[in-house]
């Protein structure tokens, strides 16, 4: 503990100067990626089991985990219609999804949480290579690919998470020795991506017929430096943020699938999130209810 | 005698619908040309120019021909199609000229911008190169780079808040006609659609700008044309890019007058309202007044932790250790069971692993984290249910009431799910 | 404005079931529990859902029900896999038995016994040709499953061929085989499609449509020209008429009555009658 302590406080004044100068924009690079990373992985552990007496550093340990998250180099104008500050009460914002927009695969849908949006498109059950068949299921894989660039770390690790969510309500068993395969193709990238992305892939597999054993949504929560929490955090809340909380939740029994979160919080905010996710996970079940009664309106 | 029916009953001269609609982010587009979708971003970088080019800027293409365009597509492979397209992407683009790189250097011989465009090919049908060169251009000068003043040694770069960025500047804009050849010349088709590539017997692809200037051509497929059949390919493009370029700089005008405006753009509003599998929902607020009252209660009715205190051990100089090592348990059932019992009282994390094995149970099986619960209470004969698994649900009923016998400590689970099912 | 809200909420929460019968052709979602006519009169009109009663519960008659595409019995819970409209098909016996199914609009293909399809030749392998039926594996078909084949006199088909035919053989852990005769032994209108004609694809949702009775879709296309049509039920439909342009008019046409309601459909009609 006391060997993170000191790492943070010493770690501050760089951060502070690196933010100055528009967050590490044209060559710089983080100056020692692989001793941010520690830092980033102890912070990860750390979370699980946490007190009270650790809160006055939280807001050290988050910028040094954000940081190491995105040493992108890359400088991509942000703007868009989401400049003004959005109300720090609890709100989602503006959600839209359209179904059935790609002629070639089985099923597709995508998926707007305000300018956050990801395309996903499903083949299944369809015919699999020898060497991934599997004898009483079907086979799962989820591709995700970024807009710039080729995929990296960090896409894998979130193909890992959507999948795994994917396999926990998929009734793989009805097809074996056939594939299902999920693309998803990140189209903008304006705070809460995953959750962006685990909404399109279950409108993906629904608009595909791929039967499920329930819905599935995602949910982000931030938590500010003072403990408040938001729902659905722009990427600007997001860099802020002292922790960002991401949940898969099932519709059937509004049961955790997956989480994954970075940053510091305490049990009780890790609580707080996760009945706030579930709250928000019924509005946008509602949101799939609706559109799928839009879209079955003429049959 | 060219009489021809085309699937899609379009003339032989015909494009299909041409669609470009813009994102939130500048650079950001999609094209549609007819049921074929490319997405295309630019964005950029500042780099060290290359070494015979130094007050160049440097102009980087990347089609991608995703899994999600067509099955056969595989990701990470470079497939023949692939590698021309790209080259043609090239051709067309960057050796056309038609973005001055030279008002991309910041510092000659030190830092110059690299834009680099990202083409994702998104759904297949037909004439890929068309609708990415569209994608591309359309990309390239719906672009805005940040801004940069130097003194001296130094450059400072703007935010996007500081100082409006900067659009690229754009000599002309070259697209590329794609005329798909029938019978060793003798039938010709414009923007050919998958099914029509499918039984071609060659491709001319001519790129032009508006001013009728041609950029690149390409024959495949090996067929012999005319001059003749060359010239009046030539004569369509110019015809087809004409129209194609007013169709683009109304869209960027629209564009730009929005953005002023300060009307509301990006995909979201490009998504047709009519269409019956598009549904939108306004900004919902979410009633969160009785999170924190559920969160505390949940933390109360788990037990408080342990006040553990760990004694770091020092074997050797340089090394440190903290707890116990694994004890080795083979064949002492009884040991391990007092450890397990101890661990759930000493983390409160355990309030969300349980609740993540629950849903594991049904899942997959994961359920080995449930089962030393089941086995260790040997009083509960009943625990080892060996029917076929018929009725889940009960089955884990009765470990949940196993669970609740055997200690406080895991409790809050059970009461939580009540509290869920009652809601 | 709140109501539609929390009958959302509470079909979700899952710990409610509502009663298949009064979600009849309603938009079911994956997840969802249905009760059977039973189950329900067993609890009471309060009690549905509390505690799901058997099928066999007292000495109530047992009610033979039969689980379509879309769902899934678990245990004695019937519950929804796929979204769709819910349909039911009552059988001889009445009193709820008969057949529950989710009619959806997915375009992927999984064979079914007993299904007319459209498959296309694509390769010979000893005594069995391999057919592609949009399907996860190509189906098989042997040389002798043709009217008036033996092993002296082969059919002939070649590699490319359309083939209208019938799954003997489709379950998922096997290979689905085809067969182009009937019980009898005759074609009854099986074999391989003619030269020329289109094919098209369309959503499986629509196939069933056009091929259900009295649909009036069809009795609308009759009218326009003369027609050859061959519908698989894996979403292929084969068409010729006399002219190219009428075989393409009626492709686009029977494509594009996925999306339109009976009046758009009117309307297009007439039209093209008039033209």
């Amino acid at each position: 503990m006391a060997f993170l302590d000191s790492l943070g406080g010493s770690r501050r004044d760089q951060i502070v100067s690196k933010r100055r100068d528009t967050c590490g924009r044209g060559s710089r690079r983080a100056p020692h990626p692989s001793w941010r990373l520690l830092i980033g992985y102890a912070v990860c552990t750390q979370a699980r089991a946490s007190g009270r007496k650790r809160q006055s550093l939280l807001h050290v340990g988050s910028p040094a985990m954000e940081e190491s998250m995105q040493t992108e180099t890359k400088v991509r104008p942000e703007s868009g219609a989401e400049s003004g500050p959005r109300s720090p009460s609890c709100t989602l914002r503006h959600f839209a999804c359209e179904q059935n927009l790609l002629s070639r695969p089985d099923g597709s849908a995508s998926f707007l949480q305000g300018d956050t949006s990801v395309l996903a498109g499903v083949y299944g059950p369809a015919e699999v290579k020898v060497r991934k068949e599997i004898f009483n299921k079907a086979t799962l894989e989820v591709i995700l690919r970024p807009k710039i660039g080729l995929p990296g770390v960090a896409e894998k690790s979130r193909e890992r998470l959507i999948r795994n969510t994917c396999e926990a309500v998929v009734l793989g068993a009805l097809h074996p020795r056939t594939s299902i395969t999920v693309v998803l193709q990140v189209i903008s990238d304006a705070g809460s991506l995953l959750a962006c992305c685990l909404n399109a892939a279950c409108m993906a597999l629904v608009d595909a017929g791929v039967p499920m054993r329930a819905l599935f949504c995602g949910v982000t929560c931030a938590l500010d430096s003072d403990g408040t929490f938001m729902l659905d955090p722009t990427a600007k809340q997001e860099k802020e943020a002292r922790a960002v909380l991401t949940f898969a939740l099932d519709s059937v029994e509004r049961k955790l699938l997956m989480s994954t979160t970075k940053g510091l919080y305490s049990d009780a905010e890790l609580q707080q999130c996760l009945a706030a996710a579930q709250t928000a996970s019924q509005h946008v079940f509602r949101f799939y209810r609706e559109s799928l009664q839009r879209r079955y309106s003429k049959s | 005698t060219l009489c021809l029916q085309r699937l899609d009953g379009r003339q032989t001269y015909d494009y299909r619908n041409i669609k470009i609609s813009f994102g939130t982010d500048y650079g950001c587009c999609i094209v549609e040309l007819g049921k074929t979708r490319v997405l295309g971003q630019v964005s950029c970088e500042l780099v060290s120019p290359k070494l015979n080019r130094a007050t160049e800027g440097i102009l980087f293409f990347n089609l991608e021909l995703s899994q999600m365009a067509a099955p056969a597509f595989e990701p990470g492979r470079q497939s023949d199609l692939l590698v021309k397209l790209n080259r043609l992407l090239e051709r067309c683009l960057r050796n056309s000229k038609c973005i001055d790189t030279e008002s991309l250097c910041v510092v000659a011989g030190e830092k110059v911008w690299q834009i680099r465009v990202d083409l994702h090919l998104l759904n297949h049908d037909g004439n890929i190169i068309d609708a990415a060169s569209i994608a591309a251009i359309v990309a390239l000068c719906h672009f805005r780079r940040p801004d940069v003043s130097v003194q001296g040694d130094e450059v400072t770069l703007y935010t996007p808040e500081e100082r409006d960025p900067v659009p690229l500047s754009i000599h002309h804009m070259p697209i590329c006609v794609s005329f798909a050849f029938f019978q060793q010349g003798t039938y010709l088709l414009v923007d050919p659609n998958e099914r029509e590539e499918r039984v071609m017997d060659g491709l001319l692809v001519i790129a032009m700008n508006k001013h009728r200037e041609i950029c690149t051509i390409q024959s495949s497929g090996g067929i012999m044309l005319l001059k003749d059949q060359v010239l009046r390919c030539s004569k369509i493009a110019g015809v087809k890019v004409l129209e194609i370029t007013e169709l683009i700089q109304k869209a960027l005008e629209n564009d730009q007058k929005v953005r002023k405006e300060g009307g509301k753009f990006g995909f979201a509003e490009s998504i047709a309202n009519q269409r019956i599998t598009a549904f939108k929902m306004e900004k919902a607020p979410i009633d969160t007044s009785d999170v924190e009252e559920k969160a505390e209660e949940i933390i109360s009715e788990a037990e408080p932790p342990l006040e553990v205190v760990s004694k770091p051990v020092l074997w050797t100089p340089g090394t440190a250790q903290i707890g116990e090592g694994i004890e080795n348990s083979w064949g002492d059932l009884e040991d391990s069971e007092k450890e397990d019992e101890d661990e759930g009282g000493s983390d409160e994390a355990i309030i969300l692993d349980s609740i993540k094995t629950d849903t594991g149970v049904e899942i997959s099986n994961i359920g080995s984290q449930d089962a030393p619960i089941v086995l260790s209470d040997s009083e509960e004969e009943e625990m080892i249910i060996l029917e076929p698994d018929k009725n889940p649900k009960k089955i884990r009923t009765q470990t949940i009431h196993a669970t609740q016998e055997k200690g406080p400590s895991k409790k809050p689970v059970k009461k939580r799910k009540k509290k869920r099912t009652a809601n | 404005m709140a109501e539609p809200a929390a009958h959302a909420a509470e079909s979700f929460a899952g710990c409610r079931a509502r009663a298949a019968r009064t979600v009849l052709d309603q938009v079911v979602l994956p997840g969802e529990e249905l009760l059977l006519p039973e189950q329900e009169d067993g609890e009471g009109p309060g009690g549905a859902g509390e505690r799901p009663l058997r099928l066999n519960a007292g000495a109530r008659p047992r009610v033979r029900v039969v689980c379509g595409p879309g769902l899934r019995r678990c245990g004695d819970r019937l519950l929804v896999t796929k979204c769709g409209r819910l349909r039911h098909k009552e059988a001889g016996g009445g009193g709820g038995s008969g057949v529950y199914w989710v009619d959806s609009q997915q375009k992927r293909y999984v064979p079914v016994k007993g299904d007319h399809v459209i498959g296309i030749v694509t390769a010979k392998s000893g005594d069995i040709f391999k057919v592609d039926v949009g399907g996860s594996e190509p189906a098989s078909l042997s040389y002798l499953a043709f009217e008036g084949a033996t092993k002296r006199n082969r059919p002939n088909v070649q590699i490319g061929d359309l083939i209208y035919g019938q799954f003997v053989v489709a379950n998922k852990d096997m290979e689905p085989e085809m067969v182009c005769i009937d019980s009898c032994g005759r074609a009854n209108g099986m074999g391989v499609i003619g030269q020329d004609g289109l094919l098209f694809k369309v959503t499986l949702g629509l196939v069933r449509k056009l091929l259900a009775p009295n649909c009036e879709i069809l009795q609308e296309v009759g009218k326009l020209y003369p027609l050859e049509i061959v519908f698989g039920m894996n979403g292929r439909i084969w068409v010729k008429a006399k002219t190219i342009q009428q075989t393409l008019i009626l492709a686009n046409v029977l494509e594009a009555c996925e999306h339109m309601t009976a009046d758009q459909r009117k309307q297009i009609f007439s039209r093209l009658a008039e033209s």
